[in-house]
């Protein structure tokens, strides 16, 4: 059985504001897991493939992904992901403004497990980060595939 | 320019042949005329050559009278008087024929009765002569015989004939001139109207050809420009598609892009508001224990100030909110693949105003649905369009007067015309451009709304190949008029 911090969770979300937002409501739903945050796509990247105490090399991790980054898609960090290689089971939540059928569809055909619209209205957003705060402190995280 | 040439080719072309069927026809008369000189002059031929035989043979039996009279007088003898008597009855028949056959000939009559005479007399000469011969003596006979007055007559006879022999023949000549120059004037005619025959035809064929060359040149400019046009279309319309693109592309992006920093004003709003909670508790115990602390300024501040200024903020980014929704759904529904299929108007209509019962009876208002007619076209768009006219109508009454709602449609050729008509507070003229403008609304604000229906409808409209218009005066209700194709090509 896992131990919940040794979770590691990455949010990649460009937007600050939106950061602190999820963090304080992942926080205010109990979770104590470490949270890292990146503004953009390849420093992203960098951390989960190549950073010593990134998931890739060391421990599991969920991703928490936010489709509109300064410098690429957040799809494209998903193919990445999904494609193979050692965080091909790594949970991805898609979090995101978009709530157009066709991306949806999109991201879960690449592979993303859970994919949700943040709410507009506030109040339905702070929930919804809450539940979503709730659900990852019951979540399972599989091991990444180390190479070699 | 074009006219003008066409109408000159048309006159050309069709006096042109009327001329060459008059010139046909004359070439038929004239020919027809030589072939009845022809003929008449064969026949005037036969009958000079049958006058000069009745005259040869007038000639003839004259001689052989007198051969055998003179074969009597040297050898009396029954045969000549036999041969004799034949030949003199035979005289007058053949001076009889010559009669007949020139009968129309004044020239010729009286030669023939002096011949009749001159011939009777001959023959009586002769006889006598015979006669003579039978009962006296032969040296009285051979004076008498050369006393007789035969050899004159003989030689009358011979003028006579000769001379009528020659008149035939002078007919003959001129009536063969007569002809000759007929002939010619029918040639003449002939060959005028055969050169005048081919100046015509040449003409019409020459024409003709011209404007065939022409027109098959008019015809290819046309196919080209044709083919120009139907390029230039798609060109316009695959330009017109991308700007279109472009825009729900802009739009879609500029919502999103926009809601963005809303979730962080709406979201630290909250934080906010819920930092004024402590605040205003705290404010509380201070007033409680401690007034002197509580400035006037603080207080107004937390009780007021905060809220108010939080409440606006709030109130501002849900409008904010609301807007971008609706730009995003209009984006949204530019993007949706318009599906036609046949559409029960009638049927929809009645749905819609079932939808509204509750709003009718409430307010008294009545909908009369006119026979709509059957359209091709996508349901879910025809849907929205008359569900937001109907609502708009059922909305914008003008209180206190029971409104009245009229759906009516027809075809109009291969477009259907569908008309909303009420009798509310109706649209200022100079706004009813406007209310078909996204976010822009008219008259009273009395009513909730963002001013997003009209213009989606509109946009839906332009989707379906429709154009959607309005009639109204200010007071007197208002006509939503929807100029749609019955048959929607996706």
């Amino acid at each position: 059985m896992n131990t919940p911090q040794s979770v590691n969770i990455v949010m990649i979300e460009d937007d600050e504001g939106h950061a602190r937002l999820i963090e304080k409501n992942i926080r205010r739903a109990g979770v104590t897991n470490e949270i890292k945050h990146f503004t953009d796509g390849t420093s992203a990247l960098a951390f989960l493939y190549d950073a010593e105490d990134g998931p890739a090399k060391n421990g599991p991790a969920l991703v928490l992904l936010d489709l509109n980054l300064p410098d690429m898609s957040g799809t494209d960090i998903l193919t990445r992901m999904k494609s193979d290689g050692p965080l091909k089971r790594t949970p991805v939540v898609v979090l995101t403004t978009t709530d157009d059928k066709v991306e949806i569809q999109r991201c879960y055909d690449l592979g993303a497990n859970v994919y949700i619209t943040k709410p507009v209205n506030y109040d339905s957003f702070a929930q919804a980060i809450r539940q979503l705060g709730l659900f990852l402190s019951v979540i399972q995280v599989p091991d990444p595939e180390l190479e070699g | 320019m074009v006219t003008f040439s066409e109408r000159f080719f048309g006159r050309f072309v069709v006096s042109a042949i009327a001329a060459g069927f008059v010139l046909i026809l004359l070439a038929a008369g004239a020919g027809a005329f030589v072939f009845m000189r022809t003929q008449e002059n064969a026949d005037l031929i036969a009958h000079t050559l049958e006058v000069e035989g009745a005259v040869a043979d007038i000639r003839t039996l004259t001689e052989r009278v007198e051969v055998a009279r003179r074969g009597y007088l040297i050898q009396p003898d029954s045969r000549f008087t036999t041969t004799f008597e034949e030949n003199a009855r035979l005289l007058p028949d053949a001076i009889a024929r010559a009669g007949m056959l020139t009968s129309d000939n004044p020239e010729q009559r009286p030669r023939v009765e002096e011949l009749k005479r001159l011939s009777a007399q001959q023959v009586q000469i002769l006889r006598q002569s015979i006669a003579d011969r039978d009962g006296a003596d032969p040296t009285a006979v051979a004076e008498r015989f050369m006393n007789d007055l035969s050899p004159t007559a003989i030689r009358t006879i011979r003028d006579i004939t000769e001379a009528m022999a020659n008149e035939e023949e002078t007919l003959l000549a001129e009536r063969s001139a007569t002809q000759r120059r007929d002939l010619a004037i029918s040639y003449a005619v002939l060959g005028l109207a055969g050169a005048i025959l081919f100046v015509v035809a040449g003409g019409t064929i020459y024409v003709v050809r011209r404007n065939t060359i022409e027109l098959a040149a008019s015809r290819n400019r046309l196919r080209l420009m044709n083919e120009d046009l139907e390029s230039m279309v798609q060109e316009r319309t695959a330009d017109l598609q991308r700007a279109n693109d472009e825009i729900q592309r802009f739009a879609y992006i500029v919502s999103h892009d926009l809601r963005s920093p809303l979730v962080n004003v709406m979201g630290f709003t909250s934080e906010l508001d819920a930092a004024t909670r402590p605040l205003s508790e705290m404010m509380d115990r201070a007033e409680a224990e401690a007034p002197g602390l509580v400035s006037e300024d603080a207080r107004l501040a937390v009780r007021e100030d905060l809220p108010e200024a939080i409440g606006f903020i709030r109130s501002s980014t849900q409008k904010m909110d609301r807007l971008i929704n609706a730009i995003l759904r209009l984006s949204r529904e530019g993007r949706r693949v318009i599906t036609p299929e046949r559409l029960d108007m009638n049927q929809m209509l009645r749905g819609i105003v079932d939808s509204l019962q509750h709003r009718l009876v409430e307010g008294g208002t009545e909908i009369t649905l006119g026979p709509l007619p059957t359209v091709t076209s996508d349901r879910v768009a025809m849907e929205q369009i008359f569900s937001n006219l109907v609502e708009n109508a059922v909305k914008y009454l003008k209180p206190g007067r029971p409104g009245r709602i009229t759906v009516r449609g027809k075809r109009q050729g291969d477009r259907v015309v569908f008309e909303v008509q009420d009798n509310g507070r109706g649209i200022d003229p100079k706004d009813h451009e406007r209310v078909f403008d996204l976010f822009r609304r008219s008259g009273m604000q009395d009513q909730p709304g963002e001013g997003i229906g009209l213009a989606h409808v509109r946009a839906l409209a332009y989707r379906l190949g429709g154009i959607i218009g309005c009639e109204s005066t200010l007071d007197h209700g208002a006509t939503f008029r929807l100029s749609m194709p019955v048959e929607l090509n996706a």
